[in-house]
C-alpha cells in the first residue's frame, strides 16, 4: 500500500472566527488524537471568506476539510471530523 | 509629512540614593511650524528642593520661548521668580534651551540658549564642531554673582547632532577615577567615539550610553545627578499601516499602487486586506502558527510586507498597549508585540483605512472590543502622537 496523502486543512483565523472559538481550535496539538494529527496538515488561513456569505446558514468558526468548509465548529466537532476524514 | 525628523531623547540617573531628580528635561513639538522646544534645567542641591527649582526653571523656560518676550528679559524673570533656598540664600538653577526649527530639510536651525549648564556639543558625523557664542550679561538687581547667558545660532544639517548635558555628566567621577572628573573634552571623545562605532545611533541609545558612562566613572554611586539629552537630525523611519478593504473592488487597484509606492516598513492589518494584497501583487500568504495567544490571532507572512496579522483585534490590543505606554519586553511574543515593536521603531506612520464595512463584524455574538475601525485607527494616532511623539496621517479608501 502507498503512503497516504495527508488531509489538508485550514482553520481560519479572522477576526469573526477567532473570537467565536476560532482560538479553541487552534490548541489542536493538545486534543487531537496523535495518529489522526499525523495524518493532517493543518495550517491557518487568515479569513476563509465564509463569515460574510448571507447564503451559508453555518456561523463562524469556520474549518476546510479537504475541499470541505465546515462552520460551527467545536474541539469535539473537529476531532470527529478529522477522524471521519483521515480514515476514509 | 516631513522629510526631516528630530529625534530628540534624554537619560537620567539620579543622584545615588535620591528618589526625585535636580535635573528636569523637557521637551515640546509643535508640528504646525516644524518647531520643536527641548529644555534641560537642574537646580540646585539635590532631591526635592532641587527638582522644584529645576521645574520652576525650566517650566518658565520652556513657556517664554514660545512667548515673544525677549529673551534676557525672560530670563530675568525667571531667577527673579525661583525662591530662595534656606541654607545657601541663594536662588539658583541653570538652564539649555534648545528652540529647533526645521520648515525644509536645507532650513534646519537651532536657537541654542545657556545659562551655567556645561557647553553644549554639536557633531556633524564623528566631528565634533565648535561656533561662537554671544554672551549677554543679565545684570540683575539682587544677583549674587556675575549671570551671564550665552546664545546662539546654529544651522543644523541631516544627521547632524546636538547634546546637551548637566555637570552631573562633566563632574562623573571627580576625585574618583578621574581628578578633575570627565569634563566636558571627555563627554566629547566618548560621544565621537560612539558615534564611529554606531554612525545611525539613536538619541536614545546615544544619551543612554553617556550616563551609563559617566555613572561607571562615578563607581555606580552617583554623585549628583546626570542627565544628558540628545538631539539628532535625520531622514524619518516610515512605516505604512493598510487596515480594511477599499470601500468599492475598483479601488483595490489603486491601494496596490500606493502600497508598492511607498517607500519604507509596509504593515497589513486585516485578514480580507491581506488576502486583498496577495491577490494583488500575486505573494503567497502563509499564516504563522506558531505566534499567537489567547486573544490575539496569529500573524503571517507575505513576501514585500515586513508584517501581516489579522485587523481589529490586533489593532484594539495596540490601541490599548500604546494608551497604556506598556513596555514591549513584558507582551506575550505574538502579532501585537511585533506590531508594536515597528511603531516604536517609525518616526512616521500613515494609515490607510478601508471603508468597506464587513458584514461578520455586524453579529451580535461579537465581543464589543470589535469596535469601528475608525475609532480604533484614531484612538492608535492619539497614543502615538501623543505618548511617543510620533508623525501620523491618514487617508480613507
Amino acid at each position: 500500500m502507498g503512503k497516504r496523502e495527508k488531509v489538508l486543512v485550514k482553520i481560519c483565523v479572522g477576526t469573526a472566527c477567532f473570537v467565536q472559538g476560532g482560538a479553541d481550535l487552534l490548541l489542536y496539538n493538545d486534543f487531537l488524537d496523535p495518529v489522526v494529527l499525523a495524518n493532517c496538515e493543518i495550517e491557518g488561513s487568515s479569513c476563509l471568506g465564509m463569515c460574510k456569505m448571507s447564503s451559508t446558514k453555518a456561523r463562524p468558526p469556520f474549518v476546510q476539510i479537504g475541499t470541505e468548509v465546515y462552520g460551527d465548529m467545536t474541539q469535539e466537532r473537529f476531532c470527529k471530523l478529522l477522524a471521519e476524514a483521515v480514515n476514509a | 509629512m516631513n522629510d526631516i525628523f528630530i529625534d530628540v531623547d534624554y537619560a537620567q540617573i539620579y543622584k545615588s540614593g535620591q528618589k526625585i531628580g535636580g535635573d528636569v528635561f523637557l521637551l515640546s513639538r509643535n508640528p504646525d511650524n516644524n518647531q520643536v522646544v527641548c529644555t534641560l534645567s537642574d537646580g540646585l542641591g539635590s532631591g526635592v528642593k532641587a527638582n522644584v527649582l529645576a521645574s520652576l526653571t525650566a517650566h518658565m523656560a520652556h513657556k517664554l520661548s514660545f512667548s515673544e518676550l525677549d529673551l534676557t528679559h525672560s530670563a530675568k524673570i525667571i531667577m527673579n521668580t525661583l525662591p530662595v533656598c534656606k541654607e545657601r540664600k541663594i536662588s539658583y538653577s541653570t538652564f539649555t534651551i534648545a528652540d529647533i526649527r526645521h520648515p525644509s530639510l536645507e532650513d534646519i536651525h537651532i536657537n541654542l540658549v545657556e545659562y551655567d549648564n556645561p557647553p553644549a556639543l554639536l557633531f556633524r558625523g564623528c566631528s565634533s564642531l565648535s561656533w561662537n557664542r554671544e554672551k549677554i550679561d543679565l545684570q540683575r538687581d539682587g544677583a549674587f554673582k556675575k549671570e551671564e547667558l550665552s546664545r546662539s545660532y546654529l544651522k543644523m544639517e541631516v544627521g547632524d547632532r546636538l547634546i546637551i548635558f548637566s555637570d552631573g555628566v562633566t563632574q562623573a567621577g571627580m576625585g574618583k577615577s578621574l581628578p578633575l572628573g570627565w569634563r566636558v573634552e571627555g563627554v566629547r571623545q566618548f560621544a565621537q567615539q560612539q558615534i564611529e562605532r554606531n554612525p545611525s545611533i539613536s538619541s536614545h541609545d546615544l544619551s543612554q550610553a553617556i550616563v551609563r558612562k559617566a555613572n561607571t566613572l562615578d563607581r555606580l554611586v552617583s554623585k549628583d545627578d546626570i542627565t544628558c539629552m540628545v538631539v539628532y537630525a535625520r531622514k524619518p523611519r516610515r512605516t505604512l499601516v493598510v487596515t480594511g478593504p477599499p470601500f468599492t473592488k475598483e479601488k483595490d487597484a489603486l491601494l496596490g499602487e500606493k502600497i508598492s509606492a511607498f517607500e519604507g516598513r509596509k504593515i497589513v492589518s486585516g485578514g480580507t486586506t491581506a488576502l486583498i494584497v496577495s491577490r494583488l501583487f500575486n505573494k503567497k500568504l502563509k499564516v504563522d502558527m506558531s505566534c499567537w495567544s489567547p486573544d490575539v490571532p496569529p500573524c503571517s507572512t507575505m513576501e514585500g510586507i515586513d508584517l501581516v496579522t489579522e485587523g481589529m483585534l490586533t489593532l484594539s490590543k495596540v490601541a490599548l498597549i500604546l494608551e497604556e505606554k506598556k513596555q514591549v519586553r513584558t507582551l506575550h511574543d505574538d502579532a501585537v508585540k511585533k506590531f508594536v515593536e515597528v511603531m516604536q521603531d517609525s518616526d512616521q506612520v500613515h494609515f490607510i483605512v478601508g471603508t468597506k464595512i464587513n458584514e461578520a463584524h455586524q453579529d451580535p455574538n461579537i465581543p464589543v472590543e470589535i469596535g469601528i475601525r475608525r475609532t480604533i485607527i484614531g484612538r492608535l494616532r492619539k497614543a502615538l502622537e501623543d505618548n511617543y511623539l510620533k508623525e501620523t496621517s491618514q487617508e480613507y479608501l
